[in-house]
């Protein structure tokens, strides 16, 4: 029974895990100590406690995904404790939150399965407009929007005890919940969509009135994202938008006006935003400035060129060089420690979740499972290429995290959510 | 409707293939030279310890090497046993201060390849060789030695090259530095304290600083004149005690203030011997700014020498300049205004002249040898650039030759052996002038005979302060020298 291969792999990836600590600290001239206990205790429970859950509710889902999740998690987890044990101690509890919040969400689907979410359509919306809108609250409300590295994408929650604060990115929970929405929509217009429309020239568009509410959602959020700067995430959000709509419709012509749209919004944002610059000429020329604009982006190609084969080894070499190491530039860290080998395992780990996903979509019956499915896939899949383009110099630098791996309790958080609707929808599917 | 999620699931494996390649491409194929990027510190961190290639010279004797911890055979430290002799050239590798010298120019020579790097694990498997390689240089350790003590506590440089291939066969800048201080537990402080001494002893005088060249540049304003047909060797010139400039109330006077010698006029044999600044201005103004600067530039000026060790370029103003400033060109040609020099320029200036007129690439390293001792590479001379005609660089060598046997240089004349050269005393502002020397010898070597060209420069004047000359202070330097190398010792003299 394939669940018990899913529970030997979630506890090889804990195992992974623990004995990425214990490496760490032999690095340092420690040994086993209680974070190796500590992080295998953690990954067990949190992993431990969602397959128990996909035992009773989704059986026949997909035994992969969460393993290579799990995968993924250990290894990032494993750097960001090589780079700061603080921030790895806080990842554990945003792993033990994200996996209660991934068995609740299994929980509230165990009768009807993902089927339900198709009703509440606009609530998924209106969540996710609200959750892109609420890093623009004012700084003195106790809860309150903040700003990071010139984007506004942060909520900032004043806690009464002491001066500590709870952040979150919001727009990381609304990216699920707006492909809820698309998937809902088009599972009921689609037909439509694909057999009507006008022409304009070569170009066949749309009967308004079908893509319209769907036009003003995505454009709504886009907005927001844009007025935050967060241009990484709009075009996540775009590329997901486009890439829907001619799934639902099967029509080149949306994917061309798709790819016309971002080149010119590329461009506008280029003409408009300093940081956009600044990006893409560290992008096309990271050496000729290497101590200002170029830096993170050269620390980064010192750390994949230095790790080499099989990387200098956990903890032996300087992944602290490259700023934002432990979120953005995850991976050139990882590919320092691990080398080359560790490059390839996580980026074939991403491509083999992005073909579990995509399959989960071809195979799927239902319309609205199979447009949630793809919509799920197609997040996690160009979220980590857009990223990991950004390391490897294939496009300007984004900031946006790699799922699973980067630092950051929203980020873990709303990719375990995203995982367990797709193996919640393939439970039932499988012939 | 399952066709476009096929085609657009294809897309994304065809953009993890991509990431596939691109990770490739900077963790393999380009990653070695990112890793070994100076700006990547990085290399210095793991370098540090490593063993490095041993560095010696032309005769053997070893001016770089890595010595193994006795406690630990893996760790090794960096060692320059002749001390301050090699400071500028050899240079150093630090931790603290990066690289200098052949030491970092050669860098991927002398690093050791017994590391996890992907060609180095690969090599080590089909047996390659991953020790690092050994360098042989140019110089001889005598000749270097002897040329160090000539200079003394003055500061100054001589760069002695061989004419004939471009090999440095000496280069020295004081004051200098002890590289080992740089390695040990107070590098720190030792290094903080080079870098605010006055005295600028890790500037390395020979190639990144450059002079007045002052009359030794009439070596090249009298080949401008010669290729321009201006004047010969025998051609006759006023001979006025001051020489006024047109368009201004400056003038030029010889060294001494008075007239070239006696007579109403001298040839230009007698005004190269007695290195009459007004008859050199009279010649620059008649040969023209165009082809003053442009023979200074097939010389080497405003060119960056291609060397293995950081240079700067010599510098004389274009010819544009000069249209309004008949007093600045005339003051050029004899080396002062504008006009600079490094050492190693004007060691390649006499070599020009000993060489036909032909300039060669100066190098440093003569062989590359692996740790079993094996050569596998060697230098191989090759033409920098064609300074003037044959003709010109013959005339100029007997000129040259005057000058030490009867004129300004006869101080750097040595038994048996003929040897040319010019003497400069260039005149700066706030300071005692630099004295200059240049040369070469023998004079019309048969075939075969090593041949050696010489600049000695001796900062402000040296020991001497004021009275400091050319002839007195810089040309005695250059006769202990050329002595070394004909074997001549001060017994005979």
């Amino acid at each position: 029974m394939t669940r018990n291969a899913e529970a030997a792999l979630l506890a090889a990836a804990s195992v992974v895990a623990s004995m990425g600590v214990a490496l760490v600290n032999f690095a340092y001239g420690q040994g086993f100590d209680a974070q190796v206990a500590l992080t295998f205790l953690v990954f067990a429970v949190s992993f431990g406690s969602i397959h128990m859950a996909l035992r009773r509710w989704a059986p026949e889902g997909n035994p992969y995904l969460f393993p290579i999740a799990a995968f993924l998690t250990a290894i990032g987890f494993t750097e960001i404790y090589r780079l700061d044990p603080e921030l790895a101690s806080i990842q554990r509890w945003s792993l033990l939150l994200a996996a209660a919040v991934t068995v609740a969400v299994l929980v509230m689907l165990r009768d009807e399965g993902v089927i339900m979410l198709r009703r509440y359509r606009y609530l998924f919306l209106a969540g996710a407009v609200l959750l892109l809108l609420l890093p623009l609250l004012p700084e003195s409300w106790p809860l309150h929007g903040a700003e990071v590295n010139g984007s506004r994408l942060w909520v900032r929650l004043d806690l009464p005890i002491g001066a500590r604060s709870l952040s979150f990115q919001p727009g990381e929970v609304a990216k699920v919940l707006l492909v809820i929405f698309m998937a809902s929509y088009l599972a009921d217009r689609h037909l439509a969509m694909s057999t009507t429309g006008r022409r304009l020239g070569p170009i066949r568009l749309p009967e308004p009135r079908q893509l319209g509410p769907i036009i003003i959602a995505a454009g709504a959020s886009f907005a927001v994202l844009v007025y935050q700067r967060d241009l990484g995430a709009s075009l996540l959000l775009f590329v997901l938008f486009v890439s829907m709509v001619y799934a639902a419709t099967g029509k080149a012509s949306y994917l061309v006006t798709g790819l016309l749209f971002i080149a010119g919004g590329g461009f506008v944002a280029y003409q408009q935003f300093d940081h956009v610059q600044r990006r893409v000429f560290a992008w096309l020329h990271p050496f000729d400035d290497f101590a200002d604009a170029g830096y993170q982006v050269v620390q980064g190609l010192f750390a994949m060129g230095s790790g080499s084969l099989t990387g200098s080894g956990l903890g032996l070499g300087r992944p602290d060089l490259i700023p934002a190491a432990s979120t953005d530039f995850i991976f050139a860290s990882v590919a320092e420690e691990m080398g080359f080998a560790g490059s390839i395992a996580v980026i074939a780990a991403f491509a083999l979740m992005a073909a579990a996903g995509f399959g989960i979509a071809i195979r799927s019956r239902d319309v609205f499972r199979k447009f949630l499915a793809f919509g799920l896939t197609i997040v996690l899949a160009f979220q980590a290429g857009l990223i990991l383009a950004g390391v490897l110099r294939l496009f300007p630098v984004t900031g946006i995290t790699l799922p699973f791996m980067s630092y950051g309790g929203s980020s873990l958080l709303a990719n375990m959510v995203l995982v367990a609707l797709l193996v919640r929808a393939s439970h039932g599917e499988r012939t | 409707m399952n066709r476009p999620i096929r085609i657009l699931a294809t897309a994304s494996f065809a953009l993890f293939a991509i990431l596939v390649a691109a990770v490739t491409y900077h963790q393999v194929i380009v990653g070695p030279d990112y890793r070994d990027d100076p700006r990547n510190v990085r290399v210095a961190t793991s370098q540090a310890g490593r063993e490095r290639g041993t560095i010696i010279t032309a005769d053997g004797v070893v001016v770089a090497e890595s010595v193994a911890d006795p406690n630990d055979p893996l760790v090794f430290r960096r060692t320059y046993p002749e001390g301050e002799l090699y400071s500028h050239t050899v240079g150093y590798t630090t931790l603290l201060f990066g690289s200098h010298g052949i030491e970092a120019s050669h860098r991927d020579d002398l690093v050791s390849y017994r590391d996890a790097t992907i060609s180095g694990v690969l090599s080590a498997l089909f047996g390659g060789d991953v020790r690092p390689r050994g360098l042989r240089l140019t110089i001889e350790h005598d000749l270097q030695t002897v040329a160090r003590e000539a200079l003394g506590d003055q500061r100054g440089a001589i760069v002695a090259i061989d004419p004939a291939t471009g090999a440095i066969l000496a280069m020295v800048s004081t004051p200098g530095f002890d590289p080992n201080t740089l390695t040990g537990s107070a590098a720190g402080a030792t290094g903080a304290a080079l870098e605010g001494d006055s005295a600028q002893p890790l500037l390395n005088r020979a190639t990144a600083q450059s002079y007045a060249p002052g009359s030794v540049f009439k070596v090249i304003t009298t080949a401008a004149a010669l290729e321009a047909g201006v004047a010969s060797s025998g051609t006759p010139f006023p001979n006025p005690v001051e020489l006024e400039l047109p368009g201004s109330t400056a003038t030029i006077k010889n060294f001494d203030g008075r007239a070239c010698g006696s007579g109403s006029e001298v040839p230009l044999s007698q005004a190269f011997t007695s290195s009459c600044n007004t008859i050199f201005a009279m010649i620059g103004m008649s040969v023209g700014a165009d082809q003053l600067v442009g023979t200074a530039e097939s010389f080497g000026f405003n060119t960056e020498v291609p060397f293995e060790i950081a240079s700067i370029e010599s510098r004389i103003p274009d010819a544009a300049s000069f249209e309004f400033d008949v007093p600045g060109l005339a003051q050029s040609a004899i080396g002062q205004r504008d006009v600079r020099a490094t050492p190693l320029e004007m060691a390649l200036t006499a070599a020009a002249v000993a060489n036909n007129g032909e300039i060669m690439v100066p190098y440093l390293v003569q062989e590359v040898f692996n740790s079993e001792g094996f050569i596998e590479e060697s230098a191989e001379p090759s033409v920098w650039q064609r300074a003037m005609g044959p003709a010109t660089a013959a005339a100029l060598t007997g000129l040259m030759e005057g000058v030490v046997t009867s004129g300004t240089g006869r101080r750097a004349s040595v038994p048996g052996i003929r040897i040319a050269g010019k003497t400069g005393t260039a005149e700066v502002p706030d300071s005692a002038p630099h004295a200059w020397f240049i040369g070469f010898g023998p004079v019309e070597p048969d075939p075969g005979d090593p041949q050696i060209a010489i600049a000695v420069l001796v900062e402000s004047g040296g020991d001497a302060g004021e009275a400091a000359t050319g002839g007195t202070i810089a040309a005695p330097i250059a006769q202990q020298v050329f002595a070394e190398f004909f074997g001549i010792g001060q017994e005979d003299q």
